[in-house]
C-alpha cells in the first residue's frame, strides 16, 4: 500500500480540510477488471468514471464492490455540467448521490467546465470564459451540489482548445476563486495544464504557482497526442517527459497530493500501467523524502492507517 | 462592435457551432444567413492566433463531438455498423444525430432511439432487417446492466406443493428480453459475427453453448472490428422469428425461439400461472406430454438463469 500519510488542512484559503493522502492510483477501467480482481497490485487506489456505474446492476457494480472491498476509490464524473446555464439536473445528482452512498468514496470530483445546453449534452468537457459572470453562476451552482451531496466535490481543469475574448482573469485565477468561494477542492490535472498552456501560450509554471496549495486535493496525469498546431488530450499515450517535469514542479510546491494515472485509450496492460504509477511514485518520492512539513499540511508522518478524513466520509477498508 | 452575448448566448452559440453537421465555418453561415449571428461573431466572441483561427479551434470540438458520439453508436450496434459499412454507418450516424442529440447524462442512453430511427430510415428501406437487427444489439446493451437477481434454482422449484403447482407463478429476471422479429436476425447477426476475422469472433462462447443457435459475448461494449464495406445481407426474406436475450453471470447471451416457447415466455411475463401456461401446449398433446414439455421448457430457462422467482398465490 502506499505511504499512507495524515494530511490536515492548510494553506491560506478558508475551506474544509483536506482530504486523506491516497498515494497513486489509476483509473479503473473495464480491460483491467479481472486483473484488479486477480490479486496484489502496486496501486493504493482506483478512480471510477462516475456514469459507467450509474447503472442498475451488472458485472460493473459486481467489479466496482469487489474493487472497493479491497482499496479507496474516488468518483470522477464527467456529465455534472457545473458551468451550463441549464438548470442542474438534479435526476443526475441524485444517482451520483445514491452511487457516492454505495461506495462510500474517499470523494467525489467533476470539471471545470460544460457539457450540455439547451438540454442537449454534447460527452465533451467545454470551457468557460473566465469572467465575474460565470464564477458567480459556477459557485452558486457548487454550493448547491454540495449541499445535495453532504459533502465538499472536487473540480478539475479542462484541457481547452479555444478561449474567450471576454475572460477577464486566468485559468488559474478562476479555478482558485471557485475553489475560495465554495469551499471545494481542486483537481489538478498536469497534463491539461500543458496542453492548455501549449494551446493558449502561457507559461504552465505560471498556472501552478497561481493555485492555493491548500485547495490541490489530488493530481491527473495523462498523455496527449501532439497535433502540430495544438495539443490534444487523448488519454492514449504516456505521460510525456515535459509533464513530468511539471509534474515535479507541482510535486515540490503542493507535496504529498494522491496522484492519478488517466489511461482511457488504446489502453496498455495493467502492468504498463503500474510501471508509470510507479515512475510518479518514485517522482514523488525523491523529491519529498526528508521533508517533514509542505505548503498546505501541517504534518507528514510515516505509514499511518488511511485516516478517515474530518470532513469526508473518507475511505475504510469496509466492504460496499 | 455588438455587446458580447452572456453566458447562455455563448453557450448557445459554441452548441450551435460544433454541432452544426458540415463544420464550423457552414454552421456560421447559416446563422447569418438566418439573420441569427453577424458574421463577426467568431472573432468578438472566441480568441484565436497566428496558428489557428476561432473557426479552426472551434472546429476541433466538432469533430471531438460527432467522432465520440459516432464510436458510441458503433460500440452499441457492431453488427449494424458491420452489415451496412464504415460510410453508411457514419452518415446513419449524423442524420440520427441530428434528430435525436443526446439528451441524456450517459452516453449509455445515446443509442435508445436508434432502432426505431433506422425503421424510417432510408437505410432500413435497402437493409429491411436492419432495425430488427438495431433492436437485437440493443436488447443486449439493456441486459447488460439490468438489475441483479438471484437465479431461481431447481430446489427452489421443488420445494412447490405438487398439489399446488398449476397455481404457481413463474417471474423472469429483470436481465431478460424476449423479441419478436419481422426477419431472422439471430442468424444474420451470427452470420455477421462469423464472418468477422476481428477479436468477437475469437471470443469463446460460453455458457450452454452447446446450441447452435446461443451467441454469448463478454460484454456489449466489447470490442468488434467493423469493416469498411458493407458485409450484411442486402436482402433477406421476411420471417416471423423470437429471441431470447439474457444475462447468466457476467456475460450477455441470446437465442432463438420457437413460436411455442415465445407463447409461454409471454404468459410467464403476463403473470399467467403453469397451470394455464400447461394448457396453452395441450392442444395436439396429451396432458403428460404437456406436462413434459412445460417441465423441459422450464429446465432450459433454469440452467439459463432467466428466473428470478416462483410464487404461489395466498
Amino acid at each position: 500500500m502506499a505511504d499512507a500519510t495524515s494530511v490536515e488542512a492548510g494553506g491560506s484559503t478558508a475551506g474544509p480540510a483536506r482530504p486523506p493522502y491516497l498515494g497513486h492510483g489509476v483509473g479503473l477501467r473495464r480491460d483491467h477488471f479481472e486483473r484488479v480482481l486477480e490479486g496484489p497490485t502496486r496501486i493504493d487506489w482506483f478512480e471510477i468514471i462516475s456514469e459507467n456505474f450509474m447503472v442498475r446492476g451488472g458485472r460493473p457494480l459486481e467489479v466496482l464492490a469487489q474493487v472497493r472491498a479491497r482499496y479507496p476509490v474516488v468518483m470522477h464524473g464527467v456529465s455534472l455540467s457545473i458551468g451550463s446555464t441549464d438548470s442542474l439536473d438534479e435526476a443526475y445528482l441524485d444517482r451520483l448521490a445514491d452511487l457516492a452512498q454505495r461506495v462510500e468514496p474517499a470523494w467525489v470530483s467533476d470539471h471545470l467546465c460544460w457539457t450540455s445546453v439547451g438540454g442537449h449534452q454534447a460527452h465533451d468537457l467545454l470551457p468557460l470564459p473566465y469572467t465575474e459572470e460565470a464564477l458567480r453562476h459556477v459557485v452558486s451552482r457548487v454550493l448547491h451540489v454540495q449541499e445535495r451531496l453532504g459533502r465538499p466535490i472536487a473540480l478539475e481543469n479542462v484541457s481547452s482548445y479555444v478561449g474567450y475574448r471576454a475572460s477577464s482573469m486566468p485559468e488559474w485565477e478562476f479555478l482558485s476563486e471557485v475553489a475560495r468561494r465554495s469551499g471545494c477542492g481542486i483537481l489538478l490535472d498536469i497534463n491539461n495544464i500543458y496542453v492548455s498552456a501549449r494551446n493558449h501560450a502561457f507559461d504552465p509554471v505560471r498556472y501552478l504557482e497561481g493555485v492555493p496549495p491548500g485547495k490541490v486535493w489530488q493530481f491527473h496525469l495523462a498523455g496527449h497526442s501532439d497535433k502540430g498546431a495544438y495539443l490534444l488530450d487523448t488519454h492514449d499515450h504516456p505521460v510525456c517527459d515535459p509533464v513530468w517535469d511539471l509534474y515535479a514542479e507541482a510535486v515540490r510546491r503542493f507535496g504529498a497530493v494522491s496522484n492519478l494515472i488517466e489511461w482511457d485509450d488504446k489502453i496498455p496492460s495493467f502492468e504498463r500501467l503500474e510501471a508509470e504509477s510507479e515512475k510518479a511514485r518514485s517522482i514523488h518520492q525523491a523529491l519529498l523524502s526528508g521533508r517533514t512539513s509542505l505548503p498546505g499540511q501541517e504534518s507528514l508522518s510515516g505509514q499511518e492507517p488511511l485516516p478517515g478524513g474530518a470532513s469526508f466520509s473518507g475511505p475504510s477498508a469496509e466492504a460496499v | 462592435m455588438a455587446a458580447r452575448p452572456d453566458l447562455r448566448k455563448t453557450q448557445d452559440l459554441f452548441w450551435s457551432l460544433i454541432t452544426a453537421p458540415e463544420g464550423v465555418r457552414p454552421g456560421l453561415e447559416g446563422l447569418v444567413r438566418r439573420g441569427e449571428a453577424p458574421s463577426s461573431i467568431l472573432d468578438e466572441v472566441f480568441a484565436g492566433d497566428e496558428r489557428l483561427s476561432p473557426a479552426d479551434r472551434l472546429d476541433i470540438y466538432a469533430n471531438m463531438y460527432f467522432f465520440r458520439l459516432l464510436d458510441c453508436l458503433r460500440e452499441d450496434f457492431p453488427k449494424v455498423a458491420a452489415a451496412v459499412g464504415d460510410d453508411r454507418f457514419h452518415n446513419l450516424a449524423t442524420d440520427f444525430l441530428l434528430r435525436h442529440p443526446s439528451g441524456h447524462p450517459s452516453l449509455r442512453e445515446l443509442g435508445r432511439r436508434l432502432p426505431r430511427f433506422v425503421a424510417d430510415h432510408a437505410l432500413g428501406a435497402a437493409f429491411p432487417y436492419l432495425a430488427d437487427l438495431a433492436r437485437l444489439e440493443w436488447a443486449r446493451a439493456d441486459v447488460f446492466d439490468a438489475p441483479d437477481a438471484a437465479p431461481l434454482s431447481r430446489a427452489d422449484l421443488a420445494r412447490l406443493p405438487e398439489d399446488r403447482a398449476g397455481e404457481a407463478r413463474l417471474e423472469l429476471a429483470p436481465a431478460f428480453e424476449l423479441l419478436r422479429f419481422d426477419y431472422n436476425v439471430v442468424r444474420i447477426w451470427r452470420d455477421l459475427e462469423d464472418g468477422d476475422p476481428g477479436p468477437a469472433s475469437a471470443r469463446p462462447r460460453e455458457g450452454n453453448s452447446a446450441s447452435p443457435d446461443v451467441d454469448a459475448e463478454a460484454g456489449h461494449h466489447a470490442s468488434c472490428a467493423h469493416a469498411a464495406a458493407p458485409r450484411g445481407p442486402r436482402t433477406s426474406r421476411p420471417k416471423m422469428t423470437a429471441a431470447r436475450v439474457w444475462r447468466q453471470r457476467a456475460s450477455i447471451y441470446h437465442k432463438s425461439v420457437d413460436e411455442e416457447e415465445a407463447r409461454c415466455l409471454e404468459m410467464v411475463r403476463a403473470g399467467e400461472p403453469l397451470g394455464r401456461i400447461c394448457q396453452s401446449l395441450a392442444a395436439g398433446r396429451s396432458p403428460a406430454r404437456a406436462t413434459e414439455r412445460v417441465g423441459r421448457l422450464i429446465q432450459s430457462w433454469i440452467e439459463d438463469g432467466i428466473l428470478a422467482a416462483c410464487t404461489l398465490p395466498d
